[in-house]
């Protein structure tokens, strides 16, 4: 293999570009962590590209990477992981590539999103045999550690093949931390987990990130990250559509107009009732539906019972039009 | 490390490749020539073949012919194929392991997996049959070609298991199309056939026995043994280290 190339020499264009773009580093500004960055980060598969021009730094503390399916979010932490190499740009993990070095894999830990484990290995053997793939000289102790931070416990002696989901996904995360790696880098971790795992799971991640560890969680949920992740990467069709301040996007997000469809006993005098609320800004009549827009969707769902009341109107249906996540993510790029 | 071989990944290989369900499956195949010869011995007139010819037939036949590139192509598609149908490589990936150190792990596996298969697929006829004229010496140098044997078909499975996913189909049709079919109706492709250098070496080794005679010469099976065994190592590092691997882990 080559030696591991020096970022700064062998990117001498991309560097400056990075630095300049203060508002893609992302995370604790803190020198002398772990860091993941990636400049200009493009990966395409022939005509297809997945992941487009994307330069960011990931510092200690957990980072979301949010987007819809297919937004390209597997391919750009698979490239962090090192196991595709960029097409063009470059992904570095604290200075070295990430592809074609797997001297990186001492730093990092990955949690793939497939489910897939050696189904006919006990919990622990499977654990313990990526502490030994790891080179740990305390492999045991190690094995035990991480079956505990994820409290599989009861459950290590038994085949992997018998797991529920979410034990699959705890024994995929015990895996990856037994080497306790600086990166973690976590595609689609809560899939298959009850509230209750998911909330100890957070627990952990955030242990993880408090004792100085980049934690990547990529998901495609807004809301299953929660308050976790103080910082938010935003991908949409293999663009970064947005990064920065989770409670920041979190507000654009809940700030933009929330489009309702109601169906009630006499729409058109609803609808000009509406029209003299503030929070209202539009409203159409079609298809025998009355469509509302509306700035303050708290405000709005407050005061439609109240009016219809007083109008004397009867309603039968109100139904949020526009709350999928694609729409929201669309909403974010068209600013 | 710099350790050729990763006794991790070979404990992981292992592992995959004698589930019980496949465990039962080589045993079943190893002792088949055994109920063979048994079956042979069982009969009262023999259809007048000796002992001797008939075990030679069936080592050059059925173990050799059929056996040996059977069991390696379980092994050396399985060494990685399992992995690549459950989309669980990338646990070996993600690992401060070379690459090569996981082909030549998975292959040390397919070799000795193949030729542990081997063994009593060789040994237990013989000792069926009684001793007779087949001296052991001649069985040992029946183990010793299909030990080549081993080892060359395992460096042409082990990167078609990499390659593709349907490695098996296609290491079967290889054994059927190259080996079977054509380097019977083609001379010159018994040059290209594993089965043919097993027999080579056999025959070498014994300093001839009429039942084996072999069709390529001693030199052959050394250019193209070795032609083989480093361009098959080399290819399969060559794609486990390209091996990029989003859709498929």
């Amino acid at each position: 293999m080559s030696a591991p190339a020096t970022p700064v020499a062998a990117h001498p264009a991309t560097t400056p570009a990075l630095d300049s773009k203060a508002g893609d580093r992302i995370g604790d500004a803190g020198s002398g962590g772990p860091r993941v960055t990636l400049a200009s980060a493009s990966r395409w598969y022939g005509n297809v590209v997945a992941v487009n021009d994307i330069s960011c730094s990931i510092t200690p503390g957990i980072t979301a990477l949010l987007g819809p399916n297919g937004a390209g979010k597997s391919t750009l932490l698979h490239m962090m992981a090192g196991l595709l190499s960029p097409s063009a740009g470059s992904v570095e993990i604290d200075g070295i590539a990430a592809f074609g070095h797997p001297g990186i894999y001492r730093t990092v830990g990955l949690v793939p999103e497939r489910e897939a484990v050696h189904a006919m290995l006990t919990g622990r053997e499977f654990v313990r045999m990526n502490a030994r793939l790891q080179e740990l000289s305390n492999a045991d102790e190690a094995t035990d550690k991480a079956i505990a931070a994820v409290g599989l416990d009861e459950a290590q002696h038994r085949r992997v093949g018998t797991y529920s989901k979410g034990m699959r996904q705890r024994i995929k995360v015990a895996a990856a931390l037994v080497h306790e790696p600086r990166v973690l880098l976590l595609d689609e971790p809560f899939n298959g987990m009850d509230p209750g795992q998911r909330m100890q799971m957070a627990a952990l991640l955030r242990r993880l990130a408090a004792d100085g560890r980049v934690v990547l969680i990529s998901s495609h949920i807004l809301e299953e990250l929660g308050d976790l992740a103080a910082n938010v990467l935003v991908m949409v069709d293999g663009r970064l559509a947005a990064s920065g301040d989770f409670r920041e996007i979190r507000r654009l997000m809940t700030d933009r107009p929330h489009s309702f469809t109601v169906r009630s006993s006499d729409d058109r005098r609803l609808g000009a009732t509406l029209l003299a609320e503030p929070t209202v800004y539009s409203i159409e009549l079609a298809d025998g539906e009355l469509r509302v827009r509306t700035m303050d969707r708290g405000a709005f769902t407050r005061s439609l019972p109240r009016l219809a009341r007083d109008a004397n109107i009867r309603l039968h249906e109100l139904r949020p039009t526009d709350e999928s996540l694609e729409s929201v993510f669309s909403y974010l790029v068209a600013r | 490390m710099s350790a050729p071989v990763n006794r991790t990944v070979m404990w992981l290989t292992f592992r995959q490749l004698f589930v019980p369900r496949r465990l039962v499956m080589a045993l079943l195949l190893a002792v088949l020539p055994a109920l063979v010869a048994a079956l042979y011995h069982a009969h009262p007139n023999r259809n007048g073949i000796s002992a001797d010819v008939f075990l030679d037939g069936m080592y050059a036949r059925f173990v050799v012919g059929v056996l040996l590139p059977l069991a390696a192509v379980l092994f050396g598609t399985g060494a990685f194929g399992l992995d690549l149908d459950e989309g669980t490589l990338v646990y070996l990936l993600v690992k401060p392991l070379r690459r090569w150190q996981v082909v030549l792990s998975r292959y040390l596996v397919a070799v000795t997996a193949t030729a542990l298969l081997m063994v009593p697929a060789i040994l237990l006829p013989w000792l069926i049959m009684g001793t007779g004229t087949t001296t052991f010496s001649s069985v040992l140098s029946v183990a010793a070609g299909a030990g080549v044997g081993c080892i060359l078909y395992s460096a042409i499975f082990i990167p078609l298991g990499i390659a593709s996913k349907r490695a098996l189909v296609f290491g079967l049709l290889y054994i059927v199309v190259l080996e079977e079919v054509m380097s019977n109706q083609i001379e010159g492709a018994k040059s290209l056939s594993v089965r043919e250098y097993v027999l080579s070496v056999i025959h070498a080794i014994r300093g001839g026995a009429p039942t084996l005679v072999p069709h390529v010469s001693m030199s052959t099976v050394w250019v193209m043994g070795t032609i083989i065994f480093v361009g098959g190592l080399a290819l399969a590092i060559r794609k486990l280290s390209a091996f990029e691997a989003a859709e498929r882990l």
